[in-house]
């Protein structure tokens, strides 16, 4: 005796089964990004993470931020950055002829490399472009040994 | 055009913008992060605005971990037509945004005529 019991509609009939798939495939085609949560996820500013001799760098633009809009805090060696960006909304939608920027709330979190220091930070918003800097911690960074000769 | 002078040429990224109007105004505000006010240069030739931001170099010396901004300098031309007065073009430049206003021609602003009556 078979413990599952025979779905029997369902295997007399293998159209329904590639109906199914169609409808599976439909969703794919309707689905959109949602907002979901407290932060728009299709806002993310491009940066840029450099690592030189004494220090770690990052770049990011971030057009059209204010300063008292950005939000950067660090914990551990994780930065995360949080920010709004607010629109030019006009008073009247239908004047409105192109619309390529976005605009709205935004975090990002990086991982910051074990070699930098978090307690020398430095940031400066200039033109659109936030710079991160951090410092490496003193042991890390390269050293000239001198040889001594007897 | 040999490898080093393709080299050293600058690309060009097309800025993103919004436009729209506003009380017989035209507001244009193109995001060019990374370009200071002295970088822009917007230049009115028959029916063509064109605007060329630099962008400040801030090429770091050292390993890139991650790299995603775009590198090069911002060239937008737009096509203006009769409508607008190339006179009164004023731009302002904030946090690496700039806002330009192109005031309409005050002859095709919609205007009320009045009828008398005699």
């Amino acid at each position: 005796m078979s413990l599952l019991t025979w779905d029997r509609e369902n295997v007399l009939d293998p159209l329904r089964e590639f109906e199914r798939l169609q409808n599976e495939i439909n969703q794919l085609f309707d689905y959109q990004p949602r907002q979901r949560g407290l932060f728009d996820r299709a806002l993310t500013p491009p940066l840029d993470l450099i690592e030189t001799a004494d220090s770690v760098e990052i770049l990011c633009d971030m057009p059209g931020v204010a300063k008292d809009k950005l939000e950067l805090s660090v914990s551990g060696n994780v930065l995360t950055l949080k920010g709004e960006k607010l629109s030019e909304e006009p008073k009247d939608e239908s004047k409105k002829y192109r619309q390529e920027t976005l605009s709205g709330s935004f975090q990002r979190t990086i991982s910051v490399p074990e070699t930098a220091d978090p307690n020398k930070i430095d940031a400066e918003l200039r033109d659109g472009v936030l710079r991160i800097s951090i410092a490496k911690r003193e042991e890390v960074k390269p050293r000239q040994i001198e040889v001594k000769v007897k | 055009m040999s490898d080093k002078e393709l080299q050293n040429q600058r690309r060009t990224i097309r800025p993103l913008s919004e436009i729209h109007e506003e009380d017989g105004k035209i507001l244009l505000h193109i995001e060019m992060p990374g370009v200071a006010k002295d970088g822009i240069s917007i230049h009115v030739e028959n029916d063509q605005l064109r605007i060329y931001g630099r962008r400040a170099e801030d090429e770091v010396k050292g390993s890139y971990l991650l790299r995603e901004r775009l590198v090069g300098d911002y060239e937008k031309i737009y096509t203006i037509d009769e409508t607008i007065d190339r006179d009164s073009i004023e731009a302002v430049m904030e946090n690496g945004v700039l806002h330009m206003t192109l005031k309409l021609k005050e002859e095709v602003k919609p205007r009320k005529i009045e009828i008398k009556t005699k």
